[in-house]
């Protein structure tokens, strides 16, 4: 019983983390974030399973895990109000060629990074952005003028 | 202007309204999350060890152990007698919180004897000289399913009688 509850503890845990961190920290894999996601998954681990090496340990927690994150869509999708706390909202960063500074502090991003995303979907200059949107997955999209 | 792309609503996608005090919530989060940390630097979590001391004329008792733990930890509780007097035959008995969930790993020296005294350890330690100093050593590991707090009261006795006790608790985090 203990294995289930410390799943549902460090899910919910995890869960509050990717909402707190920032979209664009969760949407980067750079090679720290890498290292830092096998160390975050390891500590996870033991605190998880601790010396339980069984395989029915190890079904009690992946089916929790998996129980959990269903019931966190459904209630997404089931529940529109609970939407932005539970996936959060896009915020708009770029509009008609203009950077909206406060949304991009909130979201601790610069110019700099909108434009390697611009460049990336063939946009160059600043200007050609109708749109640029920071989705709920930490990944920019960009609209260009027509 | 450029058309609104669909699912965009300004007033709440641009403009943040309803929003504003969503930074403030993240940023309690951030600092309550950080704050974890900083308390286990304090010490709260376990399992720095520290000294409890209980005296009585015929012999003094000092115990050095941690008073907070978390599952799996190993850990070690060291028992010091000074004899003031001669002690024929020293006992320790222990709360049932000293054993309750853990593995008890060595216990050096071995005692000369164990018992049991209405529900609790009793190691029988066998004679301590006066002036000389007694420590015993106990090695632990907290069994994962371990949570709560749990008595460790600790009592020194010359055979049947009563010389001193000790109270403490120690809480076991998961």
């Amino acid at each position: 019983m203990d294995l289930a509850i410390r799943a549902v503890a460090l899910f919910g845990f995890v869960y509050l983390l990717t909402r707190i961190i920032g979209r664009r920290e969760l949407s980067s894999m750079e090679p720290f974030d890498l290292i830092l996601l096998i160390v975050i998954g390891d500590a996870i681990q033991q605190g998880l399973t601790q010396d339980d090496y069984s395989v029915t340990g190890a079904v009690i927690v992946i089916g929790t895990f998996a129980v959990l994150q269903i019931l966190v869509s459904y209630l997404s999708y089931r529940f529109p109000r609970l939407r932005p706390a539970l996936d959060g909202e896009p915020i708009v960063v770029v509009q008609d060629g203009q950077a909206i500074e406060k949304n991009m502090k909130r979201e601790r991003i610069t110019l700099g990074e909108v434009m390697v995303e611009a460049r990336l979907q063939q946009v160059s200059q600043l200007d050609d952005i109708a749109w640029a949107v920071l989705e709920t997955s930490g990944k920019i999209s960009i609209i260009p003028k027509q | 202007m450029a058309a609104i792309p669909d699912g965009i609503v300004l007033k709440r996608h641009r403009d943040l309204e309803g929003r504003r005090n969503h930074a403030w919530v993240r940023r309690t989060l951030i600092v309550l999350v950080g704050l974890v940390p900083l308390l286990a630097l304090f010490n709260l979590f376990g399992q720095r060890p520290h000294l409890a001391n209980a005296q009585s004329a015929k012999a003094d008792l000092e115990l050095y152990a941690p008073g907070h733990l978390r599952g799996g930890l190993l850990w070690e509780a060291r028992f010091t007698i000074t004899a003031h007097r001669d002690l024929k035959d020293a006992r320790l008995e222990l709360d049932k919180g000293w054993l309750e969930g853990m593995t008890a790993n060595t216990i050096e020296p071995s005692p000369v004897g164990e018992g049991s005294h209405d529900g609790k350890l009793v190691l029988d330690l066998g004679h301590v000289p006066v002036g000389q100093r007694y420590i015993l050593f106990m090695q632990f590991q907290v069994n994962p399913t371990n949570v709560g707090r749990r008595p460790q009261n600790v009592r020194l006795y010359d055979g049947d009688t009563f010389l001193t006790t000790m109270h403490r608790r120690v809480t076991i985090f998961p």
